[in-house]
């Protein structure tokens, strides 16, 4: 690591202080899109949420609660202003505050969405190293296969294909649970960071490590396959185009060892790319991840937010949509810094820049 | 090795994961969420399951369309029919042991009242009052012939657990704070035969089995520890549950298909059980060319109800007239439309518009959420077209079609709607879909308007004589069967697969919401 001197720090903070800096407008725009959007979604969503034989005065309380029947600019300012102070107001179908439901919901997703990004990474980088080192061959042909079946079907798709096959005696291979984070008979650990695998850890519960991480494998490859595929598509692809650079076949020339000319000088600077799509994969699979919820009945915020679409739940999509904004801004972020890592050219341009 | 360690992990995981050993019998049942355990806000069909389940009710409704005593032991009525007064049985233990009194009553009729959601609506304009720890009045503004019948919908809670946990940071209800809402979102207070164990509020109901209940004799002599209501309605998952041996019951939303297909299975079987639902298609009386009866007429009598009724579950009977045969108050005495394009041609030749008609097509919006609905629609279009009307088919997502509802002008000309009754009584369905106060809900896309008829709906439901009410309700539904004033599709059979071990009679129970899949006399013995 070569980031550790004072200078290069320097230029870390500043450039992780501009790039807070734009993303406070960016989630300011989009706080305003999504404020418009959802409210210009078919139907009155006091009535929505209270039922068609709710009494009017009902709805009204719920409306004037809500402030639905102030101009939309002072609706905006209100909400706004709670949100600042961390009130991100009630959600309309769980009856409690947004921020509860986020706190309930977005650990299921970060757990689902985390392992499969370790999935996709681990796989997609690896099987893209096979593919480039055996370029053209049976491997190559085989991967790409794979690669661009993953691409083009769906998580959706490959998580009823899993299900089906997976998890009942109907084809022998009843390997994995259904449903759920647990089994029925086990308590959920307690609450440190909300990921079960972590949780039962910190609180030494083995069996309930176990469960929740046998739980866990089903969805989280379904979601991974599709970037996983994508990344090792692109490793493959960068990596084949480096083989054929000057310098590897100048430290070829010198006698450096094949692995170390692979692991050192090919697939580092080969990764670029592979991080900066992983990055944009993580984030989405946050918000792509609602019908794997859906099919593995999984308590996660993908499913909480499209379901909030369905119900016109205004504070919970105001809410959720800028949880992602923050995870894409956050994600991405981290990325420049790896890439950074990666690529000493782009960490100097950063510095000549500023 | 490294395979080895691969293998060996897997391995681990499948038997640990596996080794809880289940000695707890469990009734699992897939729901449409939410489910709202909160007995003044939940009204929905998860929600009432599980609130019947969870709360006691003064009354309970039974298959004869009537109630029986449950917690009232007995109730007398005024001469005047304006007191009712219940006598409560003595011992009903709530969840906490404590024992359920008069004045748990009251407090929960009026705390149903000042939440206002939930069955509030239904409940009758009333004060109460309680007069000891076991006689609960009610004093009514109206004479009401169903105060009765509408107690099964005045779920009983705990008084002192619900005002413990009264969250008072709230002023949502004055003095009362938040009336507890916040902790019946997932917690219960009740005294039913089961009692909320876990509910994270999306993915599962968890309930155990209340053995201290009152009725406890009557529990099934196999009936489950454990009640789990799961929040999924997925086909693929469904299936998977059920061939995995994790499910007992399926929701009432699985497709034809997939219905066929679980039935196909050995230990499977598909039960069909008669609602208190119909499927209707809403005319709008006040649009053109609907605004004539004639026109009405030649569209229900074009419209082929063999074949609708051929693409539902086998059993699903046509409907007779404008309410589910199911409820008390039917009459099977009245003009019955059945595809006869004679007759269709014949109305159409009196219809105002008979000369121009292809100058008016007609829009059906289907249900976007409900795709089977579509080919109803596309089966009218192609039989209107046989007596020259035109159809255009829409699919339109279910919250324009309640902004459309709110007006008459945007109203469309048929929307295709499923509607079910609160009570098994015909002259509410008839209040719910023809009189005025619905005319701008997605209950009625009519637009009747029509005092006279309100004004009749409204006496047939105050008259306290039973046999003179009926009476009533069967003049009624010829009137509104003879102008056609919606086509009368199918009584819906309420579809659920299950598992053969299961012993559950589903007929033996009331065909009031809720009550169906009613746990504590359900058997599963397998």
């Amino acid at each position: 690591m070569n980031f550790l001197n004072v200078e290069e720090l320097q230029r870390l903070f500043l450039f992780l202080l501009r790039r807070i800096f734009q993303s406070i407008f960016v989630l300011f725009g989009l706080s305003i899109l999504i404020f418009l959007l959802s409210r210009v979604l078919p139907g009155d969503p006091a009535r929505m949420a209270l039922g068609a034989r709710a009494p009017q005065e009902t709805i009204q309380r719920l409306r004037d609660e809500m402030h639905l029947d102030e101009p939309l600019l002072q609706q905006y300012q209100i909400w706004f202003t709670n949100a600042l102070g961390g009130d991100l107001g009630d959600s309309l179908r769980t009856r409690r505050p947004v921020v509860d439901d986020i706190v309930e919901f977005l650990p299921a997703s970060m757990e689902l969405v985390l392992l499969a990004g370790v999935i996709s990474a681990i796989g997609g980088i690896t099987l893209g190293t096979l593919s480039a080192r055996h370029k053209d061959s049976w491997i190559d042909n085989l991967v790409r296969v794979v690669s661009y079946m993953g691409v083009v079907t769906p998580a959706f798709v490959v998580a009823i294909i899993f299900l089906t096959f997976f998890t009942t005696a109907e084809f022998g291979l009843d390997l994995f649970p259904p449903i759920g984070r647990l089994s029925s008979g086990f308590e959920p650990p307690p609450r440190v960071t909300g990921l079960y695998t972590v949780d039962s850890l910190l609180a030494g519960q083995f069996d309930t490590f176990i469960n929740a991480l046998h739980h866990l494998i089903l969805p989280s490859l379904a979601l991974a396959l599709g970037s996983l595929s994508q990344e090792a598509r692109i490793t493959r692809s960068t990596m084949s185009d480096n083989l054929t650079r000057d310098y590897i076949a100048a430290e070829r020339a010198l006698g450096i060892p094949e692995k170390t000319v692979t692991g050192k000088f090919l697939l580092k600077p080969s990764l670029i790319p592979t991080v900066s799509i992983f990055g944009l994969d993580f984030a989405a699979n946050l918000s792509n991840a609602f019908l794997v919820e859906v099919i593995f009945n999984w308590p996660g915020i993908s499913r909480y937010a499209t379901t909030a679409m369905l119900y016109k739940d205004l504070n919970a999509i105001a809410a959720v949509i800028l949880i992602l904004g923050v995870t894409f801004i956050v994600v991405n972020i981290l990325v420049d810094l790896v890439v950074g890592i990666l690529d000493p050219r782009i960490r100097l341009r950063g510095a000549r820049s500023d | 090795m490294r395979k080895l360690l691969v293998l060996t992990l897997l391995s681990l995981l499948v038997f640990a994961s596996a080794a809880l050993a289940q000695d707890e019998s469990q009734l699992r049942i897939t729901f449409s969420w939410d489910t709202d355990i909160d007995p003044a806000v939940g009204d929905d069909f998860s929600s009432s399951h599980a609130l019947a389940n969870i709360y006691d009710t003064l009354v309970f409704p039974n298959k004869d369309a009537s109630v029986d005593a449950w917690v009232a032991e007995s109730w007398e009525l005024s001469d005047d029919f304006l007191t009712l007064t219940f006598n409560l049985r003595q011992g009903v233990l709530f969840h906490d042991g404590s024992e359920l009194q008069a004045s748990d009553v009251a407090y929960s009729f009026d705390r149903l009242r000042a939440v206002g959601e939930g069955y509030a609506y239904l409940m009758p304009d009333a004060t109460v009052e309680a007069v000891d720890e076991y006689t609960v009045q009610f004093n009514l503004s109206q004479p009401d012939p169903f105060a009765v019948d509408k107690m099964i919908r005045l779920y009983i809670a705990n008084e002192e657990v619900v005002r413990a946990n009264y969250d008072m940071e709230s002023d949502l209800y004055g003095e009362h704070g938040d009336y507890g809402r916040n902790f019946l979102l997932t917690n219960s207070a009740g005294s039913g035969p089961y009692e909320v164990t876990d509910y994270p509020l999306v993915g599962y109901l968890e309930m155990r089995r209340w053995d201290s209940w009152w009725n406890a004799d009557n529990f099934h002599e196999s009936a489950a520890d454990v009640v789990t209501y799961v929040d999924t309605t997925e086909a693929a998952t469904v299936r998977s549950l059920m061939l995995n041996d994790e499910l007992e019951i399926t929701d009432a939303w699985q497709s034809i298909e997939g219905l066929q297909a679980l039935d196909a299975v050995d230990g499977i079987d598909v039960m069909a059980i008669p609602s208190m639902t119909s499927f209707y298609y809403m005319m709008n009386t006040r649009l053109a060319p609907l605004d004539d009866v004639h026109c009405r007429r030649a569209l229900a009598y074009a419209y082929d109800y063999d074949q609708v009724v051929a693409l539902e579950w086998p059993g699903t009977q046509t409907m007779i007239g404008p309410v589910p045969q199911s409820l008390g108050g039917h009459t099977s005495d009245l003009t019955i439309y059945g595809r006869d394009l004679d007759k269709a041609q014949a109305e159409l030749a009196q219809c105002q518009y008979a000369d121009n008609i292809a100058d008016y097509p007609i829009d059906v919006h289907w249900i976007s959420q409900v795709p089977f609905e579509e080919q109803f629609a596309l089966l009218f279009q192609a039989n209107m077209a046989d007596i020259g009307v035109t159809v255009n088919v829409l699919s339109t997502p279910w919250g324009t079609v309640v902004e459309n509802a709110a007006n008459m002008e945007t109203s469309p000309h048929i929307v295709t709607i499923y509607v079910s009754t609160d009570l098994p009584e015909a002259g509410l369905m008839l209040q719910q879909r023809y009189t005025s106060p619905t005319a701008n809900t997605w209950q009625q896309n009519e637009w009747l308007l029509d005092e006279d008829l309100d004004s009749r709906i409204t006496d047939a439901l105050l008259t306290m004589d039973r046999d003179e009410r009926f009476a009533k309700y069967a003049a009624l539904q010829q009137e509104i069967a003879d102008q056609s004033y919606s086509l009368f599709l199918y009584d819906q059979l309420e579809k659920h697969a299950f598992k053969t071990f299961v012993d559950w009679r589903p007929e033996e129970n009331s065909r009031v919401m809720g009550y169906q899949i009613f746990a504590p006399f359900i058997g599963v013995d397998g």
